[in-house]
């Protein structure tokens, strides 16, 4: 996970959800009562230092299993873990290249085919929209995911009439928002990441574009509300998270960041499968015990395989589908400066 | 053993890039940033081959280092004749133009990088025969430099270097010889290129963006430039410390920012005791000698 660098706001709050996970399996009497101990490292969210730090997790502490973040880091550490035959557990990435890494590779988060063409289906059947403009981010996240959203509109019957990508360093957005206005969508799909996000929807609205935006779940981050203020009324969001709403264990976990942490985590959903990775890891490790086998990356990825369906606290039921899982799209809207939601699609 | 050997690998890697850097830069005087485009070249057309063609694996690393030659000498004509801080400039938007291509080819992977780059050896015997490889490849590169600029070219190199003007008043072409440099220097970043991605098996463009011409610099100048053996210092000192450091048991909330802190005052430290890298007094005393 990366704890220091540009993506270190997340890769910190996803250890810290780990780690209350960790206490809470412990507190429970671990696996089989033994602890759970959590080896983390620090990846920067870099292919090479992904690398560096897996090595040493298979070579040094001989994991039989890693989890890890970040879309450019799983691909990069996927061909040792399938020499290595050692599980890889993708948490937090989605792009769709996941599924198609190897044997050991597994994902337990949802890839972008499940909730970019949820959401380009509901923007056309429910909403009704027929002109989109797409606008993305030129890197693996952004490039993927537009073209799924692209892909999925058109073929439900709708026109994609501007697809326009930005650079990830980019800081001003006007000309390809100016292309778009003129373009004239009824709908703008944006497919940032946390950074640049809020810019660019700023940036829109004083362009004087006023049509509905919506983007995946990197826009659902209460300080874009924050950033963009009035600008952010409307905006829909996707999370492959259940909320307050639908899941009971969600408020006191939001409770428990307030009081250890002082605040509510970035990227609450995403935090919220990095809880869930623990229990699962326990389950993995109890099926291995129960059959008596040790605890290899061969047998815990056919625990995986074997047990398929999981039930795990904060993000409910998952059920491991080949090489992607399929989950229930939660979608959100911005209401007179909350998050709010709007519908569920499964 | 694994982890071990391959930072071994690591390091044996950016020996070759530091070394072949630092005779552009430090025996040659050449004020290039561009060299991680040339590791990347070497890479990603190793890479290729290895996907799409079945060329065995030594000839796919030389044609990455042919590659990686040709392109430095399409920089290198056109900026050469313009040196100094034109070079800096002009190769620092080779190395930025450069990446925008690869970010958006649809062959080369985009800015998802390629994957998918054939094991080549297999079984338990990849890596030390990887780490074999990959030191033999260092020395032979680290030594063959030294040969290089111990012997008659290499006191001319250096006199081109600290004196073009008297360089060239004695009739000897100057152009040629930055030319002959860069190529050189490149075409064995372009090795290492290729020795990355068969190990690695997987490139991304942002391995090879300016933050990577920043990195060979500071081993360069840390160990010292200008020197047989301050390149090898350099890259081992850079990547070892960093590894190193992980293993101090540090709590990750300490230990997060303190890997910055403590890598940068070591580097701080170094260049303030030692302001011509930690080779460079040893190597200065030798030259002066060998010149009287």
């Amino acid at each position: 996970m990366p704890l220091t660098g540009a993506q270190a706001g997340y890769g910190n709050d996803f250890v810290t959800g780990m780690r209350m996970a960790v206490k809470d399996v412990n507190d429970a009497g671990g696996i089989a009562g033994r602890p759970v101990e959590l080896v983390t490292l620090d990846t920067q969210a870099e292919p090479q230092l992904g690398i560096n730090a897996v090595n040493r997790l298979i070579g040094v502490e001989k994991m039989p299993m890693v989890l890890v973040a970040w879309s450019s880091v799983v691909k990069a550490v996927a061909p040792i873990c399938n020499r290595e035959k050692v599980l890889e557990i993708n948490t937090g990435a989605n792009s769709p290249e996941i599924a198609t890494l190897g044997d050991y590779v597994y994902t337990a988060f949802p890839l972008a085919e499940v909730d970019i063409t949820k959401l380009a289906q509901y923007v056309y059947q429910t909403l009704g929209k027929r002109r989109a403009a797409v606008l993305y981010i030129n890197n693996d996240t952004g490039i993927d995911a537009a073209k799924l959203y692209r892909d999925t509109f058109t073929k439900a019957g709708g026109q994609v009439v501007a697809f326009e990508a930005y650079d990830p360093k980019a800081t001003e957005f006007t000309g390809m928002l100016l292309k778009t206005r003129a373009a004239n969508p009824d709908v703008v799909h944006l497919h940032g990441l946390t950074a640049d996000t809020p810019q660019v929807i700023a940036q829109m609205r004083q362009l004087g574009l006023t049509q509905q935006i919506t983007t995946y779940s990197a826009g659902y981050n209460p300080k874009l509300i924050e950033q963009c203020g009035p600008a952010a009324e409307g905006l829909i969001v996707t999370s492959l998270a259940p909320g307050v709403q639908e899941n009971a264990n969600v408020a006191p976990f939001l409770e428990r960041w307030k009081k250890e942490v002082g605040r509510v985590p970035n990227g609450l959903p995403y935090v919220q499968y990095q809880y869930d990775m623990i229990p699962l890891a326990k389950a993995l490790y109890d099926h291995v015990d129960k059959k008596g086998q040790p605890a290899t990356g061969d047998t815990l990825r056919d625990a995986l395989v074997e047990i398929r369906t999981f039930d795990l606290p904060m993000t409910g039921k998952m059920v491991i589908d080949g090489h992607r899982v399929n989950k229930p799209v939660y979608l959100l809207t911005v209401k007179k400066g909350a998050f709010v939601p709007l519908a569920t699609l499964s | 053993m694994e982890y071990l050997s391959t930072i071994g690998i690591l390091i044996a890697i950016y020996v070759i890039l530091a070394a072949s850097y630092n005779l552009v830069i430090g025996y040659g005087g050449l004020a290039t940033v561009a060299h991680p485009i040339f590791f990347a070249i070497g890479a990603y057309v190793s890479g290729l081959l290895a996907i799409h063609t079945s060329l065995p694996p030594p000839v796919t690393v030389l044609v990455g280092a042919a590659c990686a030659m040709l392109a430095s000498l399409l920089l290198a004509a056109s900026a050469l004749r313009v040196s100094g801080d034109y070079l800096l400039i002009a190769s620092l938007g080779f190395q930025l133009g450069l990446l925008q291509l690869i970010k958006n080819l649809e062959f080369t992977g985009g800015p998802g990088g390629l994957g998918g780059i054939p094991a080549t050896i297999v079984g338990p015997a990849r890596t030390p025969a990887y780490l074999v490889i990959a030191a033999l490849l260092a020395i032979a590169t680290v030594f063959a430099i030294r040969a290089l600029v111990r012997g008659p070219y290499g006191r001319a190199i250096t006199a081109m270097r600290d004196e073009e003007l008297a360089f060239t008043a004695l009739g000897r072409n100057a152009m040629s010889m930055k030319l002959v440099i860069f190529a050189i220097g490149c075409g064995i970043a372009g090795v290492a290129g290729g020795l990355y991605a068969f190990y690695f098996q997987y490139v991304s463009p942002d391995q090879f963006e300016v933050l990577q011409s920043a990195a060979i610099l500071t081993m360069v100048v840390l160990g010292g430039m200008g020197t047989a053996f301050g390149p090898v210092v350099g890259a081992v000192l850079l990547l070892a410390i960093p590894q190193a450091i992980t293993f101090l048991q540090l709590p990750p909330s300490i230990m997060a920012p303190m890997q910055g802190i403590i890598f940068t005052v070591l580097v701080l430290v170094f260049l303030f005791l030692r302001p011509a890298g930690i080779m460079g007094h040893a190597g200065r005393r030798r030259r002066t000698a060998g010149l009287t």
